[in-house]
């Protein structure tokens, strides 16, 4: 029992951490460009790929591939933007069919270039820790460790960086942003790299604790559409916490009853939240 | 149209059999484009769920069918219900459709903002889902067959007409929906949300309506797919169906109900029909693609170059 418990803390903060990386990216990209970002679950996933394809091609180790498969699903997003969102963001039902489209389109990719069985990622981190008595493999432990570092530097730069400073503006108004000056279309394109890269990086973790498969490409949006609207969509603070509260209700009810129950879960606590607070813990005013 | 109907007719005297039966499969596919386009189109909420209704048809009218698949389930007393005429079942499909469509209508349509789309979106995950905790009544991601003996008709040539029929009433009765003092609210809310309420429109009931009109036809059409197919599986609640039917009804152009009609004619016949053999020459140059790749493409090229809808920009400049 007490070993249950004690797993149970730590895979779901492991779980937590991971969701919080991808759902903080997702809600930035929103509460910044007003964009619902569905092609954030393919850059979740192709995190874990185009590391994987590097360390098979090129050969890098699992630190430097996740860092270039990092910076490469980056470069993707602002190429998306570029080319697909940035010219119809005014036409809200458009953006939301484009990005969807986009996502269908890298997963076909992923399951034509890679297959749909699950690939796992070489660990960056070995070995086994005892807590309590319990073995923890020792990478769910660094995973938090990284996702957690990985959310303090994202507030560091939202609060106190000029660009960060900007971007949080442009968030709250983008035509007033717009009218003192600031470069809109810089700060959304910015503001999607850094999306894309949280995304990736979960990606990169979770590939090396599971395993990666086409299939989290849409997947990976439910848990992140639950967080995002128990976080309040739009509020990266809220986005983290309600990560580590769908997190381990996921992990409670994975580790009790079995993952084919972890999308009904997700649904039920949206469901939940919309009858009873739709604006989230911390939504922003449409 | 009485002459487009006429074509409509006397196509399978010309075509092969095989073609016959896809055309089949096709008209029921255009009674989604249509029914979706109710609700997007007339209402302006981006419904990502459609076929969350196409197989929550399938399964009822399945299941109505083949009731022996409770047995040894938490539901065995539904084992032994009597035999029903399957047009019966398929009407019963579109309305536990409609009756789900009411539930997840309620509780997301009365908010503003984003939350209808994102919860349409997880739908079919989630029902997808259910088809596999549930193995022994849904069958898993195969889904289950429900006998030649329950097909629409026999042979291909009948088929094809009962789903003409079907697909005919259907469009019709929405076709009249949505030039009715109905129609016109839809518009209002998709036009200026604000506007309506200020002129007394009650929205949150009006777009709840459409959308359960949406799924009810989504469900007959799902309904009637399986006794077309004699099959019922997870597909018909998948995500590449709900892209086929975006991308037919954006190119056929939104909120418009003939557009989505002629864009569910060539895309569903460019999928099933064309792409088919054009696809063995693609494979055969060994690049990652495939037809789902190639439509999805066009799909974002179109909203790229259209975003206001292919319809729209066409009868713009052609008036310039």
């Amino acid at each position: 029992m007490i070993e249950l418990l004690i797993r149970i803390l730590i895979y779901g903060a492991t779980v937590s951490g991971i969701w919080a990386l991808v759902a903080s990216g997702f809600t930035l990209i929103f509460g910044v460009s007003r964009i619902l970002n569905f092609a954030h679950g393919a850059f979740f996933i192709l995190g874990a790929y185009f590391g994987l394809a590097l360390i098979h091609s090129v050969g890098l180790d699992p630190y430097l591939s996740t860092i270039v498969g990092m910076i490469m699903v980056g470069l993707l997003a602002v190429a998306a933007y570029r080319g697909m969102m940035a010219p119809i963001r005014e036409h809200e039902v458009m953006i939301i069919i484009v990005t969807l489209a986009l996502a269908l389109i890298l997963e076909q990719f992923i399951l034509l270039t890679f297959g749909e069985h699950g690939v796992s990622f070489p660990s960056m981190i070995r070995g086994v820790v005892c807590i309590g008595g319990v073995p923890i493999p020792s990478i769910r432990l660094f995973t938090l460790v990284v996702a957690v570092v990985a959310l303090i530097l994202l507030g560091v730069f939202i609060n106190r960086t000029r660009l960060g400073k900007e971007i949080t503006a442009a968030s709250q108004d983008a035509e007033a942003a717009m009218l003192v000056g600031l470069n809109i279309g810089k700060l959304f394109m910015i503001t999607m790299f850094v999306s894309a890269i949280l995304a990736a990086l979960g990606g990169s973790l979770f590939a090396q604790i599971y395993a990666a498969n086409p299939f989290l490409t849409l997947k990976a949006l439910v848990f992140a559409f639950a967080i995002v609207i128990l976080g309040g969509l739009g509020s990266v603070r809220g986005s983290v916490i309600a990560a580590f509260i769908v997190g381990y209700t996921l992990t409670i009810v994975i580790s009790l009853y079995g993952a084919r129950w972890s999308e009904f879960v997700a649904m039920i606590i949206i469901i939940a939240i919309l009858i009873f607070r739709p604006t989230g813990l911390f939504g922003v005013k449409e | 149209m009485v002459f487009l109907i006429i074509v409509a007719v006397i196509t399978p005297w010309f075509m092969p059999d095989a073609f016959t039966y896809i055309l089949g499969l096709t008209c029921l596919f255009m009674i989604l484009t249509v029914s979706w386009d109710l609700m997007v189109g007339y209402t302006g909420q981006v419904n990502l769920g459609h076929t969350v209704f196409v197989g929550i048809g399938a399964y009822t009218t399945a299941l109505l069918q083949v009731p022996s698949r409770f047995q040894g389930t938490f539901l065995s007393p539904l084992a032994g219900m009597p035999e029903i005429s399957i047009f019966a079942t398929i009407f019963l499909g579109g309305i536990a459709a409609g009756i789900v469509g009411f539930i997840i209508g309620v509780i997301t349509l009365r908010l503003r903002g984003w939350y209808f789309a994102l919860v349409t979106a997880v739908l079919p995950l989630v029902f997808i889902e259910t088809t596999v905790i549930w193995r022994e009544i849904f069958g898993g991601e195969e889904g289950f067959s429900v006998g030649l003996e329950k097909a629409l008709a026999p042979a291909s040539t009948g088929k094809y007409y009962i789903a003409l029929i079907i697909m005919l009433i259907s469009v019709a009765i929405m076709f009249t929906i949505v030039n009715s003092r109905i129609g016109l609210k839809f518009k209002a809310i998709r036009d200026d949300l604000d506007l309506a309420e200020a002129v007394g429109i009650d929205t949150v009931k009006y777009k709840v309506l459409a959308f359960v009109i949406s799924s009810f036809f989504a469900g007959i059409a799902g309904a009637a797919i399986v006794h077309y197919r004699v099959t019922v599986s997870p597909d018909l609640y998948d995500v590449p169906l709900m892209l086929l039917i975006i991308l037919a009804t954006v190119i056929g152009g939104l909120g418009t109900i003939f557009g989505p009609l002629i864009g569910g004619l060539i895309i569903y016949l460019t999928k099933y029909w064309w792409l088919k053999g054009a696809m063995a020459t693609i494979a055969a140059t060994g690049l990652p693609i495939n037809d789902d790749i190639i439509l999805y493409a066009i799909l974002v090229v179109i909203a790229i170059l259209a975003p206001e809808g292919l319809w729209i920009k066409a009868k713009k400049l052609a008036k310039r």
